[in-house]
């Protein structure tokens, strides 16, 4: 509010503002003089050789906002930076309190939807370029909340089969014969299931995109080849085919 | 949890800090990101850093940089004066002047008086408390 810190008990009347008397005190006081001292001291003052230039100042957009519609069938919550989605797959949530941004929900204007919408006030490049990742990870949960995830996984080999079984009720996958044998939990949320048409896939399912991209990666990982040629040794387990549960026609 | 009250022309503020301090203006103009023009009916025009204003919830409507005898009429149709006094932010201001000003014969009445009305009180959530507990 105030420049300075305002006092509980300031003094409002006068021409004195809350701070005028230790501005004072600072000013005529001892190591306010000491340092008026040296620095207008001359040869025996501090001396700069050259004043460093100041930074450039960046330039900053005074409101830059953005707007998204919320289907029908999702309830969201936004409080605090924090927005909670629900829908009829499950609960999701998401922590924005690194951001500098302005969440709120907007009414329903003439069309009579609700929207989501988010402000940056003076931002600069990067926190403008936030706005628009925050209404994309908002729409992740959406989606997620009511079409789910769903990415496929094949397995490639030259010669020797990739072994793989599920345990723990879809919980974690055991991959043998490759490399020695690795075993790698899901994530929470995250199942894996053996495809049963299609030969070599692995299907992993999930609400958040977050979480079911990297129990993907965490498969992936476990089974890079050390030591050779990449472009030689192909043989892995990769992401196929990034998608959702539910699919709209 | 938006914001509410925008720095715009027409927005009446209250100074906080500087020789002006206690000042309501209504900000006339923007100058740049930092400072705005700043006019009030018996005060020269001026330009302020926005860290010394306060926004308040009142707003009149008249145009950039208007004359000053054209903002003294929308201050009088808006009714700027009446509806600060009436404001609970306008009234605390008073209170607190009234009782920085205190001397401390003031004071003592004040002791007094705090005494008196707590103990009114005490006497009041006693009897409620003998009728709950009865």
């Amino acid at each position: 509010m105030a420049v300075g810190h305002v006092p509980a008990r300031a003094r409002i009347m006068g021409r004195d503002w809350p701070g005028t008397k230790s501005l004072r005190a600072w000013r005529s006081g001892p190591v306010s003089r000491r340092i008026n001292n040296l620095v207008s001291g001359g040869a025996r003052g501090f001396r700069r050789a050259t004043p460093s230039p100041p930074p450039e100042a960046k330039m900053k957009t005074i409101l830059s906002s953005e707007t998204m519609d919320i289907p029908d069938g999702v309830t969201i919550k936004v409080n605090a930076k924090v927005i909670e989605v629900e829908g009829p797959r499950g609960k999701l949530t998401r922590n924005f309190k690194h951001l500098n941004l302005d969440f709120q929900l907007i009414k329903d204007e003439e069309t009579g939807k609700r929207k989501l919408r988010i402000e940056a006030w003076f931002g600069t490049r990067k926190t403008s370029a936030a706005i628009r990742t925050a209404l994309s990870h908002v729409e992740n949960l959406i989606t997620g909340v009511t079409k789910g995830y769903r990415y496929k996984m094949r397995f490639v080999y030259a010669h020797f089969p990739i072994n793989a079984s599920i345990q723990n009720s879809n919980k974690s996958i055991e991959i043998r014969n490759f490399l020695g044998e690795k075993k790698v939990e899901m994530l929470e949320g995250v199942s894996v299931v053996r495809s049963e048409k299609v030969k070599d896939e692995l299907v992993v399912d999930g609400n958040d995109i977050e979480l079911v991209s990297r129990s993907c990666a965490l498969i992936n990982q476990k089974c890079h080849v050390k030591n050779k040629d990449i472009r030689k040794f192909l043989d892995g387990i990769y992401v196929s085919e990034k998608g959702t549960i539910l699919t709209e026609e | 949890m938006p914001f509410k009250r925008h720095v715009e022309i027409g927005r009446v503020a209250l100074i906080n800090y500087g020789k002006e301090y206690g000042r309501l203006v209504v900000i006339v103009d923007v100058v740049d990101q930092n400072r705005a023009l700043v006019d009030a009916p018996d005060m020269v025009r001026m330009q302020m850093n926005f860290k010394r204003l306060s926004l308040t919830d009142i707003k009149i409507d008249i145009k950039r940089i208007p004359q000053k005898k054209t903002l003294v009429a929308a201050m009088q149709e808006a009714d700027v004066q009446g509806k600060w006094d009436k404001s609970s932010w306008g009234r605390k201001l008073v209170v607190q002047k009234r009782r920085a000003s205190l001397n401390d014969f003031d004071r003592f009445k004040l002791m007094l008086a705090k005494i008196k009305r707590s103990g009114l009180i005490r006497q009041e959530l006693a009897k409620l408390k003998k009728e709950s507990a009865s």
